[in-house]
């Protein structure tokens, strides 16, 4: 083998750049920067940083190339997927900013800021990776971050006992995930996707094909991914680390770290064994409506605001799971391009997962807001909160019957496009379950808006002020209001995640 | 006895997974699990350095020199948040961490 270097094309990882710059500009101000200025200056530098990702994102649009010798890969998957981590990011910020501050004995607020950025470059190294190696080191970089920052508060038993459950399971599954990638490897010859996928289409039925250790790997990586994405019957974990966590650290990991494993499991299913999507569609329809349903069944008798937003996010993941269920793109993967194949199932997919953001962050939003104001998170403490607060009480309510999927916000349309896509696919048992489960979700969701409006308030809340936690939950509840009406240019830039990659010369003639 | 083949070192990577997997699922001493999912991990790394020395390529090392990293930065993060739980509780039984409960 020559050894042939190339610089990489650090131009079109821009983004990501960006926020590793951001990590190590927070480490180095939080150890060197006067402890006074450290709550103005590291949330301006953290909001600034993904804002200006952001920004870098639309240079990355379009760009459809693959670099550090096919590592890495800015296609419109890696785009999308991307602009969902950084909302998360910029909303958490938001989110956690006076909470880290002023609640729970003040935590140290420059390291959670360090922890938050790694966390989300972990997720976003995950949505680039050309690569299983990428993808297994992207997604365990998000997970760790996220294990201290659940175990944040660690003043409070619940919130280390949580954190506790999380790694355990986590590391666990992460163990499972990487003895997939081997066996995965260990068929195929390669840890390039495109390779794999290449090699399963160009080895497919022949006398060298190793199926039955494909469908092994293919299994422990479902196994693994379920786990890290909290789906059914993997879910274990995913109760007590939300409620143990700080409420934002909770608002961040029901996104990030679920982005991340969404856009791995697109990655490695779609992308390197989309020609054994006959294997791994079925599996994902039974998971998306176990998960579905135990989701939205669990949640019902829960008191625990937080434990039913628990339940409720894996319910969403079992929505998604339907997007992903209905993929029927060719079966040589990616770079064929949406349009050609009609394939609905990723884009919904996509959609969702934005629109989740928005209703979820938002919904946890609300129960920050009211801990800061002296109430706990149990269903009584939100009652009379239209008296006390109309404006919180309206913002929650929002983001309640968003969740729910009511016409015309946001989480209605995420629901139309999965349900489409699902019918769309031939899965209408399926796209009927979605309208069934939905409509059991809404006695949980109704329920909370009703103790807001119908019961008297317990006690007058503590006068406090919040300026930027308020500015965030008026952003979400205006973005779950607005983003729907903008439906067209959102599944537009989502139907672009397959556009076929320029790949790298050296990379295309290897193996 | 024949030639030693990649199969004899993905059975014994198996048969460690298989041993950490039924140690996690039984034991209930907290840094046992730890152990076992450590042994988990590593029987990962036997398999990638078996299967690259067999396809005679070297993605498999490097991917096992990636995996061992990520097991020590778990290690590190694992640690840390069991000596943070064992200030507050004086116990290491995984069924006597409860106060989470539905």
């Amino acid at each position: 083998m020559i050894l042939d270097l190339q610089t990489p094309d650090f131009g079109i990882a821009l983004p990501q750049v960006i926020v590793f710059g951001l990590a190590i500009a927070l480490v180095l101000l939080d150890a060197f920067l006067d402890k006074a200025k450290h709550f103005a200056w590291l949330t301006g530098l953290s909001l600034g940083g993904y804002a200006a990702a952001m920004v870098a994102l639309v240079g990355q649009d379009g760009e459809n190339k693959s670099t550090f010798s096919g590592m890495f890969v800015a296609d419109g998957l890696t785009v999308f997927f991307s602009l969902i981590i950084l909302s998360a990011a910029v909303l958490s910020v938001m989110v956690a900013a006076s909470y880290i501050e002023r609640l729970e004995g003040r935590m140290p607020i420059g390291e959670f800021y360090v922890l938050l950025a790694f966390s989300v470059l972990g997720a976003l190294l995950t949505t680039s990776a050309g690569d299983l190696i990428m993808v297994f080191v992207g997604i365990e970089l998000s997970s760790l971050a996220t294990y201290v920052l659940t175990a944040f508060a660690k003043r409070r038993l619940s919130s280390v006992e949580g954190a506790l459950k999380y790694f355990l399971l986590g590391i666990f599954a992460s163990a499972i995930l990487v003895y997939g990638m081997a066996w995965i490897y260990g068929s195929s010859g390669t840890t390039n996707l495109d390779g794999i996928s290449r090699h399963i289409t160009s080895q497919i039925g022949g006398e060298d094909f190793r199926e039955p250790s494909l469908l092994l790997g293919l299994l422990l990586l479902v196994v693994g991914l379920g786990f890290k994405m909290a789906a059914v019957p993997f879910h274990m974990w995913t109760p007590d680390a939300y409620d143990g966590a700080p409420t934002p650290v909770t608002a961040f990991m029901s996104v990030v770290p679920k982005a991340a494993a969404f856009a791995a499991t697109v990655r490695v299913l779609v992308q390197a064994l989309g020609p054994l999507r006959d294997d791994w569609l079925n599996l994902i329809a039974v998971l998306a409506l176990i998960t579905m349903a135990f989701g939205n069944i669990v949640a019902i008798s829960q008191r625990n605001v937080k434990r039913m937003l628990a339940y409720s996010s894996i319910a969403h993941t079992g929505y998604m799971l339907v997007g992903l269920a209905a993929y029927q793109g060719g079966q040589t993967g990616f770079g064929t391009g949406a349009a050609e194949t009609g394939d609905q199932g990723i884009p919904s997919l996509l959609y969702y997962m934005l629109a989740y953001t928005f209703m979820n962050i938002g919904a946890f939003a609300v129960v920050a807001w009211l801990q800061h104001r002296g109430a706990g998170m149990t269903l009584d403490d939100f009652s009379g909160l239209a008296t006390t607060n109309p404006l919180a009480a309206a913002a929650m309510t929002v983001f309640m019957v968003s969740l729910m999927g009511v016409p015309p916000l946001l989480g209605f349309y995420a629901k139309y496009y999965v349900i489409l896509a699902a019918i769309d696919a031939d899965l209408l048992w399926l796209a009927l379950s979605v309208v069934v489960l939905s409509a059991v979700s809404a006695f949980f969701y109704l329920r909370v808006v009703a103790v807001m409006y119908f019961n008297e308030p317990d006690v007058q809340p503590r006068a406090t002020t919040t300026p930027l936690l308020n500015i965030g939950i008026a952003a979400m509840v205006v973005a779950n209001i607005v983003l729907g009406l903008f439906s067209a240019d959102l599944t537009d830039l989502a139907e672009r995640w397959s556009d076929p990659v320029d790949v790298e010369a050296a990379v295309a003639d290897g193996r | 006895m024949g030639e030693l083949g990649v199969e004899h070192f993905l059975f014994l990577s198996a048969a460690l997974f298989i041993i950490g997997m039924m140690g996690v699922l039984t034991r209930r001493n907290l840094l046992i699990i730890f152990m076992c999912v450590e042994l988990m991990i590593n029987a990962v790394n036997l398999s990638l350095v078996a299967f690259g020395w067999e396809l005679d390529h070297l993605g498999g090392q490097g991917f096992a020199i990636f995996t061992i990293a990520v097991a020590a930065a778990e290690a590190a993060v694992g640690l840390a948040i069991i000596l943070a739980l064992s200030r507050r509780q004086k116990t290491m039984d995984v069924d006597e961490i409860r106060s989470l409960r539905d």
